[in-house]
């Protein structure tokens, strides 16, 4: 299991565009990927691969966001979704 | 309450009077059904949500592929964020939870999980991200339909003389049951100007529109329906049918009448041609049009035949079809308007959702639906006089995009070496106050104009052809309503460019003699109007009238005018 940080760099924050893009990003892999906010009060958790899930996570512009992967494809699965999310 | 006749007043939507026995129509107007259901049937309920998931994506992927064939896939996305709610497991395996763990049918688990879901939106503070539970309800509202949707009830096993009674019937709906047994049609809502009335009226059909209490009537009650008074009589008395019956008689003998009387020009008592085409919205109606002696069609709505299938025709079948419809015509000019999707008419697949996206609108962003629908014509203009009339065009930036189209159109035909008309007039329908105030602009552009005075005057008087609370104002006498026709003949007189107006001002004698008496000298009506239209013409002096219309021009309220001009034409 693998988790970094990255702050959402979509100038519109993780909307529509951007979450639909995720969701089909994570779905390439196998391993589950969750999206975590720790800087909520209550700390909020995403499925990568439900876009309502993410939408719900109401990650702006600049927020940080803990991305965790488990799975065969761990590494490369974080490693493209940061990437993506960092914008 | 057996026995006693009760009148109940409504609108009069189409005119003639109708006896039969009343068919409940099924409710359009959907409000989910919850109920219970037995555990053992959870399984058939789950196939059930999820054949209606999956009709909702296929619907989605092909608005999609249109979408991405027109402007690529950046436009696209949005489909994709409603397709992924379709298989997103927060909402589908949710669902499906609800309806096996709480034995609920597929609708209620739809709301419940749904109702969830807004709430968390509704929590969130980010203004953007609320806003895209519209796209939630937008999956939701589409779920339900397709989970509604099942194939219509079968009326070929309706009853003869069936009297179609409901809260509202959609257009498309009557369009199914043409050719059946439907006699008439009752409404709680609606009116005159709905398009299912517009419907009724092409095909015959009498019609009373936002009748009260009509829920109260079961199916196989005795029934008339008097399109001409606006009522309709419940369980009517002996005496009172055999008026109708007799009235029915009078009415027929009057119809074969004027069909005996063929070609009669429409000619004014002081000797002035007026052009009287006809309106028709199938391509079948041609036939009849042309026997009853039509001169021309002078405005056929192309969108029930284009969808009539429920699904796109091809090329070769419109084209077929088109050629049909122009060598029934045998050597009548035919107007063909091009696909006018409008709010109250037959959803595209759910892609109109837009009320604004109508007419040339619509085309513009459906290229491949509308560069069909051209070759189409073109092709088929071999085959007898066509016109081209392109509806609810609004600037000339649409104007001319479309006409790029065409031009487009053209080559691809001459690239494929098929004949076809160069020649084929292409025109415009003036039907919102912007193309009123700038027809003149168009000239150039266009060979011919049309006037569509319903939406004219719907958006000139900013009302709502279906709210009865403003049904008042919808008012062809209306000095705002003559003053823009006033002008619009001012400014396309000079011009020499043939005008045609076929709204259902024509379609009323009193307003027809106005139309008249601004100058206009081509109209184009329903076919059950053409008679009483004919004989309005060739009662009438055209300097009478062009005089009234110097004096009502003067005039403030719409009343005045309305007395002044029956006083004009019935001359009572």
């Amino acid at each position: 299991m693998k988790e970094r940080e990255v702050s959402i760099g979509h100038r519109l924050g993780l909307h529509a565009r951007a979450a639909a893009g995720l969701v089909q990003l994570a779905t390439k892999f196998q391993s589950n990927v969750a999206l975590f906010r720790y800087d909520t009060g209550n700390p909020l958790e995403a499925d990568a691969r439900s876009i309502l899930s993410i939408l719900l996570l109401s990650a702006g512009f600049g927020s940080k966001v803990s991305v965790r992967a488990d799975g065969v494809d761990e590494d490369q699965a974080i490693e493209s979704i940061c990437h993506y999310l960092a914008g | 309450m057996i026995g006693s006749e009760r009148i109940i007043h409504g609108i009069v939507a189409s005119a003639g009077a109708a006896i039969g026995k009343a068919v409940r129509a099924f409710d359009p107007l959907f409000i989910p059904f919850n109920s219970k259901i037995r555990p053992d049937q959870a399984r058939k309920e789950v196939e059930r949500f999820r054949a209606s998931v999956e009709k909702s994506r296929e619907q989605l992927k092909r608005v999609q592929a249109e979408l991405k064939r027109k402007s690529g896939p950046e436009s696209s996305f949005l489909i994709d964020a409603h397709l992924l709610v379709l298989q997103d497991r927060l909402f589908v395996d949710r669902i499906i939870e609800k309806i096996e763990t709480s034995h609920i049918n597929a609708e209620w688990a739809i709301q419940q999980v749904s109702d969830d879901l807004f709430q968390a939106y509704d929590r969130l503070n980010d203004d953007y991200l609320r806003e895209r539970r519209g796209d939630l309800e937008d999956i939701v509202r589409r779920l339900l339909h397709n989970l509604q949707a099942k194939p219509l009830p079968s009326f070929r096993k309706l009853p003869y003389d069936a009297i179609l009674i409901g809260k509202a019937v959609p257009p498309s709906t009557l369009f199914e049951l043409r050719s059946q047994r439907i006699v008439g049609l009752a409404t709680e809502t609606g009116g005159p100007l709905s398009h299912t009335a517009i419907m009724a009226r092409s095909l015959g059909i009498p019609a009373v529109m936002g009748v009260a209490g009509l829920a109260d009537i079961s199916s196989g009650v005795f029934l008339i329906v008097d399109g001409d008074r606006g009522v309709i009589i419940c369980m009517p008395s002996g005496q009172t049918v055999d008026e109708y019956r007799s009235r029915a008689r009078e009415d027929k003998k009057l119809r074969r009448k004027s069909s005996g009387s063929k070609v009669t020009p429409c000619i004014t008592e002081d000797h002035v041609r007026i052009s009287l085409g006809a309106n028709i919205n199938f391509s079948e109606e041609v036939t009849a049009a042309i026997a009853s002696g039509c001169e021309s069609i002078g405005l056929y709505r192309t969108e029930f035949d284009f969808f009539s299938e429920g699904k796109e025709l091809d090329e070769e079948s419109l084209t077929a079809g088109y050629s049909q419809v122009l060598k029934s015509a045998k050597g009548a000019p035919v107007t063909f308007r091009t696909i006018d999707v409008g709010s109250d008419q037959k959803n595209w697949d759910g892609v109109n959702m837009n009320f604004a996206v109508r007419g040339l609108r619509f085309c513009l962003e459906n290229t491949d639906v509308f560069k069909k629908q051209l070759r189409s014509l073109y092709r088929a203009s071999v085959n007898g006089p066509t016109r081209i009339l392109l509806p609810f065009v609004s600037t000339i930036d649409d104007l001319d995009a479309a006409r790029e189209i065409i031009a487009e159109v053209r080559n691809d035909l001459e690239v494929r070496r098929q004949p076809y008309d160069p020649m084929v007039p292409v025109g415009v329908m003036i039907e919102t106050p912007a193309a009123a105030q700038t027809c003149d602009l168009m000239v150039s552009r266009v060979d011919f104009f049309c006037l569509g005075t319903n939406d004219l005057i719907q958006y000139y008087m900013a009302i709502d052809r279906s709210d009865q609370s403003v049904a008042h104002l919808y008012n062809p006498f209306h000095p705002a309503i003559l003053r823009c026709l006033h002008q619009i003949y001012a400014l396309l007189q000079p011009t020499g460019k043939p005008i045609t107006v076929c709204g259902e001002m024509a379609a009323d004698p009193p307003s027809a003699a106005v139309l008249l008496g601004l100058g206009f000298t081509s109209l184009s009506v329903s076919l059950v109007a053409y008679p009483r239209i004919q004989r309005m013409v060739c009662s009438v002096s055209f300097e009478q009238l062009r005089e009234l219309a110097g004096q009502i021009l003067q005039m403030q309220k719409p009343k005045d005018v309305e007395e002044m001009v029956r006083r004009t034409v019935y001359r009572s």
